[in-house]
């Protein structure tokens, strides 16, 4: 019993009487326990920055700083770490007022030394107990965010579908206002009008709002599917390659290297070609956007069971802790306005979550960000009923 | 070259968005004809030689879908257009499956409901143009059995 706490339990002594402080640091090291020792409030907060403990054992009347005080900053500061007070005969109160400010327990000197070890003891356990809270209290946490994540992303898409395609309405109104002034306006009759081109400007303005506002409800609607879209067997490779061609242009400017990782048989999903497409579009187009120049890309494909798992993985400026909860938010973005609209991860989550697919996202802030996209992988009905 | 007009047939419940439309497309000289529910333009269809017509989805009453369908039972040579802002894709595809032309979503280009009008017109008159050359070989052939 003493062997498991011999090498667990850190334990600090704090007395400023040196002969009381040593004889029960010699006693205890006799039943296998081993304290560390300090002689007042200060040198204990000291010794307790650099080491950490389980269980202090805090004299209370000391000069310097009180036993009192240093209990309640040792609570402030380590809040893990229990208290054992020991308080003269007369002072009970100390005492009480020490398990007020959070003391495990207190013993009235003279101490009798197997009751100590047995507080120590004690004390440990409640350390370890508390650890263990903790840690599934953090567990339960985790847990129901994810699980609220994915709740409330859902519910947020239908809320705001709802709200694009009651937009799109007024906007196309808006719309043809504006496209049937400027045909007014810029037929041979106004030509003598000396405001004409400011008027023009005006509603050429207009248009160009409208622009804008379109890419958002487009985008949150998902751009229409294609009618001959369906389920098919899907390439993943080629799929890249068409999609690199239409980011051929950034991809020169910024010099940006791909490092081909696929596997040439594990890349075969199973899935629509068409929304897939859009899925690596918005993919790539956001590590092209995160890279600087003669950055790369890592494409790389395995096999994982009955799913194949795609990881696109660029050398660029990473993603902080605090925003990775976020970045599949419609509407959450860092780039300016005319960069992105913070819809892009949204449609990309929907997409693979209709595709019974799955997406996760890992990175470290000025070093990579890699996205694992996860399909189920197309299975060949010939190859698996032929035996070999 | 002179322009013949198309003849259009706009289909929409949103009277703002037909009547700025069709000025637009009057203006383009067209001739435009509105209906603001599926029943409106199936009476117009039953009267006048629409050529194209731009439909919306979503509408109270008898909805985009089901007029199309009318439509195209009816008068199976007029092309459709799609137009709506309530596009959700599985309409979309629904529609493309009944027959219509292409879809677009609000607000659109205007250039893009151009061209798309302009190829559906082509299309409905080349259905027309093979229509006719399979009758005039009917009739051929049986003046020649004669
Ligand atoms: N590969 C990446 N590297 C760094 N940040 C990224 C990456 N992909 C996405 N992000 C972050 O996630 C945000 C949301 O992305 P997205 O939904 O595509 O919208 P947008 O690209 O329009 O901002 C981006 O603004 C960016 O901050
Ligand atoms: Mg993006």
């Amino acid at each position: 019993m003493n062997k498991h706490y011999d090498n667990k339990l850190r334990l600090l002594i704090v007395d400023d009487e040196e002969g009381f402080r040593r004889t029960i640091a010699k006693r205890l090291a006799k039943r296998g326990l081993k304290p560390v020792q300090a002689s007042g409030g200060e040198e204990c907060l000291g010794i307790l920055k650099q080491n950490p403990m389980d269980v202090v054992v805090l004299d209370v009347k000391m000069p310097g700083i009180s036993g009192i005080d240093t209990l309640r900053l040792i609570k402030q500061e380590f809040e893990k770490i229990q208290v054992i007070l020991l308080t003269g005969n007369v002072a009970v109160s100390d005492g009480i007022e020490g398990i007020k400010s959070g003391a495990f327990d207190y013993l009235t000197k003279p101490v009798e030394i197997d009751h100590l070890v047995n507080k120590i003891k004690q004390a440990f356990e409640m350390t370890r107990l508390e650890e263990e809270k903790q840690k599934e209290f953090e567990y339960r946490a985790k847990l129901e965010k994810k699980m609220i994540d994915t709740e409330r992303l859902a519910s947020i898409g239908t809320m705001s579908t709802g709200i694009a395609h009651e937009i799109n309405n007024p906007l196309a109104i808006i719309n043809e206002s504006a496209g049937f002034m400027k045909q007014v306006v810029s037929s041979p009759e106004m030509s003598m009008f000396s405001q004409k081109d400011a008027l023009l400007m005006g509603i050429e303005k207009i248009e160009k709002s409208i622009k804008r506002a379109r890419k958002i409800t487009h985008q949150l609607l998902g751009h229409v599917k294609k009618p001959e879209s369906k389920f098919s067997e899907v390439n993943l490779k080629a799929l890249l390659y068409e999609t690199f061609g239409l980011l051929k242009r950034e991809i020169k400017n910024k010099q940006i290297n791909i490092n081909w990782e696929i596997d040439k048989k594990k890349n075969i999903v199973w899935s629509d070609p068409y929304q897939i497409q859009q899925v690596l579009m918005n993919l790539l187009s956001n590590a092209v956007h995160a890279l600087s120049e003669n950055g790369s890309i890592t494409l790389s494909t395995r096999e994982i069971y009955e799913d194949i798992i795609l990881e696109i993985k660029d050398t660029g400026i990473g993603i902080p802790k605090e925003n990775l909860g976020k970045i599949f938010d419609p509407f959450f973005t860092t780039k300016s306005f005319d960069e992105g609209t913070g819809l892009g991860l949204f449609v990309v989550h929907k997409i693979i979550s209709n595709l019974n697919g799955k997406i996760d996202v890992s990175s470290t802030v000025g070093e990579c960000t890699c996205f694992q996209l996860s399909l189920p992988k197309y299975t060949n009905q010939t190859d698996n009923d032929t035996p070999r | 070259m002179i322009k013949i007009p198309a003849r259009v047939l706009i289909v929409d419940d949103e009277k703002d968005f037909v009547e700025m439309f069709s000025l637009r497309l009057e203006g383009q000289g067209e001739k435009v004809f509105i209906a603001y529910s599926g029943k409106d333009a199936l009476k117009i269809l039953e009267n006048v030689a629409i050529d194209v017509v731009i439909l919306d989805i979503r509408m109270p009453g008898m909805d985009g879908i089901d007029t199309l369908r009318q439509i195209k039972i009816l008068h199976p040579i007029v092309e459709v257009i799609l137009l709506t802002g309530h596009g959700s894709t599985e309409t979309a595809v629904e529609g493309m499956k009944l027959g219509a032309f292409d879809y677009l979503m609000k607000p659109a280009d205007f250039k893009d409901i151009k061209v798309k009008m302009e190829n559906a017109r082509k299309r409905k008159d080349e259905q027309e143009e093979r229509i006719r050359q399979a009758e005039v070989r009917f009739l051929l052939r049986r003046s020649g059995d004669v």
